[in-house]
């Protein structure tokens, strides 16, 4: 179990307020990710539902029950950090162990619990190492064995891949998906990778300034970010905007089509403009493009290997059922 | 470049002679004390036997009987021990918590508790004497001394523990908190292990200030509770008489601290200049 | 709520202790320097317990202030802390920049070097004063009759007798009266500090820019210029620390002068608090008053350097 529930929180350091008053439900056996740009207080939400710092006002609940003045070693959940935040004092056993030896559970049923939980983290090996001899992956590993071993009613994670190299990052996102819906219980987590957010969550919540933009499952926010904020930080890369003439075709402030829904032509097209930079990533292309006299640069995707080079003239067309419109206080219409 | 070589190894052999002459220089009166300790006291002021004598242990055998040594000692030994861990027992977890639950007053109590270390000791000496004789009736007693070094090496050991504290990532304290520990655990299981090379090299500065203390341990005992210091200073002016058993007790109650004194240089910049000095 | 209260729970021991430790002696301490209290007065035995009818105004201070003994002691005070300040800060520069390099035996050099620091106050004052520093018995007395010897013994030597028996005789240098007393004592504690001073200067200029000096050599900079220039400057912080709190240690130096100066008119305030306090509390205490106001003008210096580089 590990239904979380945030009622009209609030934290302030000093006279700043990060979170203004927020409401956020995250449901039992939910994997839950927050996203938004460096600084937004995402991981000072995850801190207030740990515990860790202390509510300004409102209330946090899990399964119900009020925990808002409930230290964080009371609350049941368990926590990976960014830094791993392993005990560089103790063997890989001991501090996968050091929860349950906490909780004073019997010596046979730690044995048997750290076993268990390095045999599906392949630690097995390095279970008498010191946290210092494993390499970033393996101490990102000890840090989930520690949190799964106590069987927590939900798990945090603060940034837990952003300290390893991008080949191991893809490995350990997936094995963490894996973890759950193995283990089916809640996780909260915390990026500020959109790619990370998009292929592991159920559901994103979307912050900026400490405000929740949107929430949603990704392919929701996908279709139909609710303001030009959510539009733009979700998709990669990213979403072109095009104001004035154009958009007040649409009867809009502001229109919004991802790169993915423009088709590239050399001979016709709705929009023109001159082949810039272009990235070949092999499967797919993207250009940029300049001087068509709708925004500073647009980006857009090919399929495969399309021949246009620096400096030649290109059509554009979007995609019609593809057009997001905003309005002028930048939300969706 | 024969030459600014050649210039250079010359530079470094003279160096090096120099630096060795004034190492040798200071440590002189040290090995000068440990020299005469080992002569007889009629020995110790004759010219003729100023570096070639017949060494003796009589100063050293003879340490109870001539100044009740072991008794000065034992009580040095007891005040400094219990002064040591109380101190630690206080400042461990204060520092603590000003290392890893700051508040915006937590500078201001630090800075306090420093400007406390330079209060003139001689300024409250009486009230002190009067206090602890006439008020409080423990004057001259083992548990006095051992609250007054406590006192005064305090605001050192919460300086140079909360300067080692703040070095452990917050992380791991929280780490912690997550896996189920209370405060007491923190301390214990994470807090202590991890900082225990900076919590040991304080305590041995803060013995070794206990045992060298001079004003306070000669000022507020007499017989009971007095430490080296007071019998030291009991005896300062043997016009001449005494000096190879004047040393060999001199040397007595400092040669262990000096030794101790080599595993701790590094720290001792950090306790006295409070951080300060990178 | 419960995490603010338990830090402030685990701050309180120290705190409290501390707060007492403070408060209680001192603000005695100012009581008693605005009334008439003397431990023994047959005439007026009403002085000799401490009472608010007592209340002699700033008395104390004045009679204090009047006292030619005061005037002396911190004329004295400031003498002997200057010296050793000034005395302390050259050596400890010049030897930290010779031992900085690093050369056959630098470890034991350092262990030799920085051992003075660690004998008990009590024992560096024995030892100087009576080993040491004593006219006839100390190495300086023997010293010096050993050198009369050799220049006697030359006088009758062909040659060069002649130059040598217009020598005089030389005499050993007392170190038992008011002011040569005074001079034993900066001796033995720039001995004992002097080490500290290194130790401090030679952790700062490890942390010396390296590269900064190759440049310097490169734009050919010699070693008295790359001294001057560079490492002086460097060594300016941790310089005014080492006053500083040399300053603060020293103000209340009490067992050298103790030791060395019983009975012969050498003091400082410290020692003038001891002898006043033999009777006459009143004066004692208005002494410690003033004490606590020198000291406090060291301190707030200090206070403030450190303060900067608190919490980074
Ligand atoms: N202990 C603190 N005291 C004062 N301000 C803080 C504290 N912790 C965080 N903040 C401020 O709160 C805001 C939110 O910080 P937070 O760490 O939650 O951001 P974040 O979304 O996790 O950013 P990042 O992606 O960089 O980790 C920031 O502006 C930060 O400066
Ligand atoms: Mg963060």
């Amino acid at each position: 179990m590990g239904r979380i529930v945030l009622e009209n929180v609030t934290k302030s350091f000093g006279d700043v307020e990060v979170i203004p008053p927020l409401d956020l439900t995250i449901e039992d056996g939910e994997f839950a990710v927050f996203v938004g740009p460096s600084g937004c207080g995402k991981s000072t939400l995850l801190r207030l539902i740990a515990g860790l710092e202390e509510l300004t006002s409102g209330s946090v609940s899990i399964d119900e029950e009020d925990v808002t003045l409930v230290p964080p070693s009371k609350r049941g959940l368990a926590m990976v950090f960014q830094s791993y935040a392993l005990y560089p004092h103790m063997s890989v056993r001991k501090n996968i162990a050091f929860p349950l030896r906490m909780s004073k559970m019997e010596q046979s049923e730690i044995d048997q619990r750290v076993e268990a939980a390095a045999q599906s983290l392949n630690l097995i090996d390095y279970l008498d190492h010191k946290p210092g001899q494993l390499s970033g992956g393996q101490r990102q590993r000890v840090a989930i064995g520690r949190a799964i071993v106590r069987e927590p009613a939900a798990f945090l994670f603060d940034e837990p891949l952003s300290n390893l190299d991008a080949a191991l990052r893809v490995g350990m996102r997936l094995e963490i998906g894996e973890l759950h819906n193995r283990l089916k219980t809640t996780m909260v987590y915390v990026t500020h990778d959109q790619v990370e957010a998009m292929t592991m969550a159920d559901k994103i919540v979307v912050l900026q300034a400490g405000v929740i933009e949107q929430v949603g499952s990704p392919l929701e926010l996908y279709r139909t970010p609710r303001n030009i904020f959510v539009a733009g930080f979700i998709g990669s890369p990213k979403m072109n905007f095009i104001e004035g003439d154009e958009a007040a075709k649409h009867g809009a402030k502001t229109i919004g089509v991802r790169p993915e829904h423009i088709s590239v032509s050399d001979s016709q097209g709705e929009w023109s403009g001159v082949v810039g930079v272009s990235e070949h990533l092999g499967s797919d292309t993207f250009f940029h493009i300049h001087e068509t006299g709708l925004a500073e640069t647009m980006t857009v995707r090919a399929d495969g290997e399309v021949g246009f080079k620096h400096g030649d003239r290109v059509f554009l067309t979007p995609r019609a059922d593809a057009i997001h419109k905003f309005d002028d206080k930048g939300l969706r219409i | 470049m024969a030459i600014v070589a050649q210039s250079t190894r010359y530079g470094k052999v003279t160096r090096t002679i120099l630096a060795w002459a004034v190492g040798l220089l200071f440590f002189f009166p040290i090995f000068w004390l440990v020299l005469t300790s080992f002569k007889t006291d009629a020995d110790a002021v004759k010219p003729e036997f100023l570096f070639f004598f017949t060494p003796t242990l009589e100063n050293y055998l003879n340490m109870t009987e001539n100044y009740d040594y072991w008794r000065f000692a034992t009580n040095s030994i007891i005040t400094s021990i219990f002064a040591t861990v109380f101190t630690l027992a206080v400042g461990i977890p204060c520092a603590y918590a000003m290392a890893f639950n700051p508040s915006r007053a937590t500078k201001d109590v630090l800075m306090w508790m420093l400007s406390t270390k330079m209060l003139p000791a001689a300024a409250v000496l009486y009230p002190m004497t009067f206090l602890t004789k006439n008020f409080l009736g423990i004057y001259d007693t083992h548990f006095l001394v051992i609250i007054v070094l406590s006192l005064i090496n305090l605001p050192i050991v919460v300086w140079m523990l909360f300067t080692y504290f703040k070095e452990i990532p917050k992380d791991i304290i929280e780490a912690g908190k997550m896996d189920g520990v209370n405060t007491w655990g923190e301390i214990r299981e994470i807090l202590i292990p991890l900082a225990w090379g900076g919590i040991a090299s304080t305590a041995l500065l803060c013995f070794i200030f206990c045992w060298n203390e001079a004003y306070w341990t000669v000022r507020l005992t007499t017989t009971e509770a007095a430490t080296l210091s007071k019998l030291i200073e009991g005896n300062r002016a043997p016009e001449g008489l005494f000096f190879g058993r004047l040393s060999a007790v001199s040397a007595a109650a400092v040669g262990p601290i000096v030794v101790l004194g080599w595993f701790c240089q590094k720290q001792l910049v950090q306790g006295l200049t409070f951080g300060a000095v990178k | 709520m419960s995490n603010r209260t338990l830090p402030r729970l685990l701050q309180s021991p120290a705190v409290i202790l501390l707060l007492i430790w403070m408060i209680v002696p001192l603000s005695m301490t100012l009581y008693f320097s605005f009334i008439r209290y003397v431990l023994n007065n047959l005439r007026r035995p009403e002085w000799t317990t401490p009472s608010f009818s007592n209340w002699r105004g700033f008395g104390n201070y004045e009679f204090v202030l009047n006292n030619k003994d005061f005037i002396f002691a911190i004329q004295n005070s400031l003498l002997i802390v200057g010296s050793i300040l000034f005395f302390t800060v050259i050596f400890g520069v010049l030897i930290a920049v010779l031992i900085n390099q690093s050369f056959p035996g630098r470890g034991i050099v350092r262990v030799l070097l920085i051992s003075p620091f660690f004998v008990m106050p009590a024992v560096n004052a024995v030892l100087w004063i009576n080993m040491i520093l004593d006219p006839v018995l100390g190495l300086q007395g023997i010293a010096v009759n050993g050198l009369n010897d050799i220049i006697v013994g030359l006088k009758d030597a062909p040659l060069v007798g002649w130059f040598f028996s217009l020598w005089p005789t030389l005499e050993p240098i007392s170190f038992r009266a008011t002011q040569t007393s005074a001079y034993a004592v900066i001796i033995m504690v720039t001995w004992q500090w002097t080490p500290f001073a290194v130790l401090i200067f030679m952790t700062s200029l490890q942390s010396e820019d390296q590269q900064q000096k190759e440049a310097a050599v490169l734009d050919g900079a010699g070693p008295w210029s790359q001294f001057r220039f560079l490492t002086l400057p460097h060594l300016g912080r941790p310089i005014a620390i080492v006053v500083m709190i040399q300053a603060i240690f020293h103000l209340s130096l009490y067992a050298e002068i103790e030791i060395v100066s019983r009975g012969n008119g050498n003091k400082n305030l410290p020692y003038l608090i001891g002898e006043f306090a033999n009777n006459n509390i009143g004066a004692a205490s208005a002494t410690g008053i003033f004490a606590v106001i020198l000291a406090n003008i060291v301190a707030i210096f200090l206070l403030r350097m450190i303060g900067k580089t608190l919490m980074e």
